[in-house]
């Protein structure tokens, strides 16, 4: 089954939910994490939510010479492995979109959308539905 | 796939995986210095040892670096003996007697109840614990820019010469993969100087925050075939073009629709 962000910019307030909705379901060692979502304005009072595309043939992947951003294929999304991850910002260099970011709350780690392992809480707490996780096709 | 047995639990495993792969993947924690899953297993800490045996062998047993030792059907092994906590808390000692300031060796040695070398410490220990983390980062990059050298009795991590290594690109994997903490670097406006070579950081073109060295950038461009306006804006200023690209499709389908 595939499921894909359906985004209505109409109808976000800018009510940055997602944001915190983002940084609760990423807490580690009782921090939240840095969201990966952000409602960003694109003129005055009109907001969207921003967050990775999870691109086909994505710069962060390519970027990567240690291997670290990998597709994972049940969920779709393109997780980062931190294990791997050496810190040498490259993928937050090469996002053409800047969806991956530093965490600055736990030690500088990158990060990006997982798609919450393939149910975003993003989508689950938008209030007015400007961003539904919809399954397509 | 092959069964093996840790700390007398039956766990699956995949033949040729690592045993420390394993052990972690159990939820175990056992020390490690030299390991890093971005690196292939080097075992030059020792800290990762285990001890191993078969039924066969009779209570005969060993000890092996968990994170070079391939899985095989049948083995037996146990991470928390009283013998391994005395293996791990003497090379503790050992590393701590050549690096004492280490906070990092420091912190470890504590928790196996050590609060200071037995040994003779080298006061002028500069906490590189030769695990060669940042020599074989820098290879994985395809640079290796920096190798160890002899430096008068001592083996020390040096670019060639001991002068500016002509092929690091001031990318930083080196630094943050050591796990002492011995490679330094300051990144002071747009310059960054690692191994006492300046590098110029990118600055972003709408914002001016500093991104990855220019080195870094070129290097990553040619070797991946990425475009090279990715690198010409910061990701925060990236993050506002794409909600402004989104809202201009949203506009125009309004004007579509009106
Ligand atoms: S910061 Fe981590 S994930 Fe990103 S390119 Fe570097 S090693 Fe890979
Ligand atoms: S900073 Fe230089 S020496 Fe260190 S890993 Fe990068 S290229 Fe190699
Ligand atoms: S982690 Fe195995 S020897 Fe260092």
């Amino acid at each position: 089954m595939k499921f894909q962000f359906e985004v209505k910019p109409s109808l976000c307030t800018g009510c940055r939910t997602c944001e915190l909705a983002c940084a609760f379901s990423h807490t580690r060692d009782k921090k939240p994490g840095r969201s990966r979502i952000y409602p960003i304005a694109y003129a005055p009072d009109k907001f969207v939510p921003v967050a990775c595309l999870q691109c086909d043939d994505a710069a962060c992947v390519k970027s990567c010479m240690f291997g670290a951003l990998k597709r994972n294929e049940t969920t779709g999304a393109i997780d980062l492995d931190r294990e791997r991850c050496v810190k040498c910002m490259a993928c937050v260099a090469a996002c053409p979109f800047g969806c991956a970011l530093v965490d600055e709350g736990h030690d500088n780690e990158i990060v990006k959308c997982d798609l919450c392992g393939g149910d975003p809480a993003c989508a689950h707490f938008c209030p007015t539905k400007a961003l539904v996780y919809k399954k397509i096709g | 796939m092959v069964n093996i047995t840790i700390n007398g639990k039956v766990v699956r495993a995949t033949e040729g995986e690592m045993l420390l792969d394993v052990i972690r993947r159990e939820g175990i924690n056992i020390p490690t210095l030299c390991q890093h899953d971005a690196l292939e297993p080097a075992g030059n800490c020792r800290l990762c040892m285990v001890e191993i045996t078969r039924t066969e062998w009779d209570g005969w047993k060993k000890y092996v670096t968990s994170c070079l030792y391939p899985v095989e059907e049948g083995l037996i092994v146990s991470t928390h003996t009283s013998e391994l906590h005395e293996i791990r808390k003497t090379i503790l000692d050992l590393l701590l007697a050549n690096s004492p300031h280490s906070d990092v060796l420091q912190k470890m040695a504590e928790e196996y109840g050590l609060h200071k070398t037995s040994y003779e410490p080298n006061l002028e220990g500069d906490n590189c614990i030769m695990c060669y983390a940042c020599t074989r980062i820098c290879e994985v990059l395809g640079k290796s820019a920096i190798s160890p050298v002899m430096r008068g009795h001592e083996k020390v991590i040096a670019p060639p010469f001991g002068e500016e290594p002509p092929d690091c690109i001031g990318c930083l994997a080196c630094a943050h993969i050591c796990p002492t903490n011995v490679i330094t670097w300051t990144d002071e406006n747009l310059t960054r100087t690692i191994w006492k070579k300046k590098f110029e950081l990118i600055a972003c073109e709408k914002c001016g925050k500093a991104t990855i060295s220019r080195d870094f950038a070129e290097y990553l461009i040619e070797k991946r075939g990425l475009p090279k306006e990715y690198f010409n804006t910061c990701d925060d200023c990236k993050r506002v073009e794409l909600a402004q690209k989104m809202g201009a499709l949203v506009d125009k389908a309004k004007e579509v629709a009106l």
